[in-house]
């Protein structure tokens, strides 16, 4: 077992190291233009500043979303939701009961509080 | 420890299917109810990867409770702590996994998603708990196969892990919130820690004894007699016993938990426990006094137990001579029995006038001593001299060196593995 956990610790940071440096080993992407809706770019540090369920921005796969008068909204409890105001919520948003995506209907109705593109 | 005693082997059997069928049951059932619908395969994975490996940590913190009756429920403290170490490291593999699968997710819809899931920078405190749950079992599990370590050490790096077990359920709680199953298993993981914890390494559960004797049957051994200051311990002989010794008038105990076999047992509930000098704390017991109050945890271990009728081969290397004695002490021989002692030298031979004398007067006993020295006997020339080999139940104790040279002659020479029994207290 002591070789087991050598050799998969390695390996698991292997792959880790090999994530962080894609950048350098992966060929260069073809820009494609982002889908933008207002043309405005906002910062992650933009997006901070907004982290009040009254004021509540969340940097979402790289989109950036006024969900402020959404959140009464939301069917889940509140603090669930409101914890994420003012941040990188990509992750959250992919995993949200049990891991589970949101569904199509609410990709479209996110879709709707969209004010910015994350600035890259 | 090998194969339970003869008389009972269905139900050793079934015993020793316990432990696995019970971490495979809280994994199946945390997989079946997070099972994912609708997402891609590699969030699929993902998620069932980090489910089986909670439910196998949980799995693995219910194997490592010390209670006598859930030990023996499980087929005995050995193998129990065998199946705490297994599910801990599938564990562990499984939730190396969840990450990985994650940042597969991204690559598959854009490469550069891939670090952006790992990157502790691009995240939040629910999931720094997992990265800090899942590089607390790294750095825990690194240390648990150290073998090289200290035991003080190795056992205080051990608690990393219960702590990364905690910080890896306290990532799911944040994520997750009230949910049913997930609350029982947190139940189970805090009732085994705190069982762990308050009962067993605190030893609020433990039977108080005190030293009313000590006695050196040889060289840096001693034989300590403990007397009950309440209930006694229902103790056999072949078993062990966690003993922690306290503070005396000018004897000042390491308090620290360790296996000992008893060598004595009365009708009053009193036991006897030999301590050879092996580490730190059983060197200081070698001064240990009588007054000194003691906590007993136990009794464990099963390995004289139904003995059965037939004829035994008993093989003792050193101090693994105590279950022996105490068997013969408590009931005889029943049935034609040979004993090989081995030991260094006759200063190292504990109660082998003892041993004589049972020799002499019991005609069912058959002693065998030999001192062999620094170099392992020699097994062929002892294994010659005892008849009917292939009849007998053959039960050894010792090194390990010892126990391996025995069952590997043993074995050459017809004896089913089935019938072969030995104890290791290989705890690690």
């Amino acid at each position: 077992m002591r070789r087991l956990f050598l050799f998969a610790s390695a390996a698991f940071w292997l792959l880790v190291l090999a994530f962080a440096t894609s950048q350098l080993w992966l060929p260069a992407a073809v820009e494609t233009p982002q889908p933008v809706a207002s043309g405005e770019f906002q910062a992650l540090s933009e997006v901070a500043r907004h982290k009040t369920p009254d004021d509540c921005w969340m940097a979402i796969n790289d989109q950036v979303y006024d969900l402020s008068n959404y959140l009464p909204d939301h069917p889940s409890e509140p603090e669930v939701i409101v914890a994420w105001c003012g941040r990188e919520a990509s992750e959250a948003y992919r995993t949200k009961m049990k891991g589970r995506a949101h569904s199509a209907r609410a990709d479209r109705l996110l879709a709707a509080y969209r004010i910015a593109t994350l600035t890259p | 420890m090998s194969a339970e005693p003869t008389s009972t082997p269905t139900r050793a059997a079934a015993h020793r299917l316990v432990a696995p069928a019970a971490a495979l049951s809280i994994t199946v059932a945390s997989v079946w109810w997070a099972f994912p619908q609708g997402l891609t395969a590699w969030r699929s994975a993902a998620i069932v990867a980090a489910w089986a490996g909670t439910g196998l940590l949980v799995a693995s913190l219910l194997l490592m409770v010390r209670e006598a009756h859930l030990a023996r429920l499980l087929g005995g403290l050995e193998l129990s702590y065998r199946w705490h170490h297994r599910c801990g490291v599938i564990a562990y593999l499984l939730l190396l996994c969840h990450p990985l699968a994650l940042a597969l997710d991204g690559w598959a819809e854009a490469p550069h998603l891939a670090w952006q899931t790992l990157d502790p920078r691009a995240q939040s405190w629910p999931l720094w708990l997992g990265w800090a749950g899942l590089l607390s079992l790294m750095l825990g599990l690194a240390t648990t196969f150290a073998v090289h370590l200290p035991y003080r050490r190795w056992r205080s790096f051990h608690f990393v892990l219960g702590g990364g077990v905690v910080l890896g359920l306290a990532h799911v709680y944040v994520l997750l919130g009230n949910e049913r199953l997930l609350l029982a298993l947190l139940l189970v993981a805090a009732l085994a820690l705190g069982w762990r914890l308050l009962a067993s390494d605190l030893g609020l559960a433990a039977h108080p004894y005190r030293v009313t004797q000590v006695e050196k049957p040889a060289a840096g051994m001693i034989e300590a007699s403990l007397a009950p200051c309440a209930a006694a311990l229902a103790a056999t002989p072949g078993q062990f016993v966690l003993a922690a010794f306290g503070d005396g008038a000018s004897y000042h105990g390491c308090g620290e938990y360790h296996p000992f076999t008893v060598s004595g047992i009365d009708r009053q509930g009193r036991l006897r426990v030999c301590i050879k000098a092996l580490g730190p704390c059983s060197q200081r017991l070698q001064d240990v006094e009588a007054g000194v109050l003691v906590r007993l945890e136990g009794p464990f271990g099963s390995f004289l137990d139904d003995l059965g009728c037939a004829p035994q081969l008993w093989v003792a290397g050193g101090i693994g001579i105590t279950p022996f004695i105490a068997q013969l002490r408590a009931q005889g021989c029943r049935q034609a029995t040979t004993l090989i002692y081995l030991y260094r030298q006759a200063s190292n031979a504990a109660f082998l006038e003892e041993l004589a004398a049972v020799a002499r007067e019991d005609p069912l006993f058959e002693l065998l001593a030999d001192a062999s020295g620094e170099a392992l006997p020699d097994v062929d020339r002892l294994l010659a001299s005892v008849s009917r080999l292939g009849e007998r139940q053959v039960h050894l104790c010792g090194p390990q060196a010892l126990l391996a040279a025995f069952t590997t002659a043993l074995r050459q020479r017809g004896v089913a593995a089935a019938a072969i029994h030995f104890e290791s207290f290989d705890f690690r």
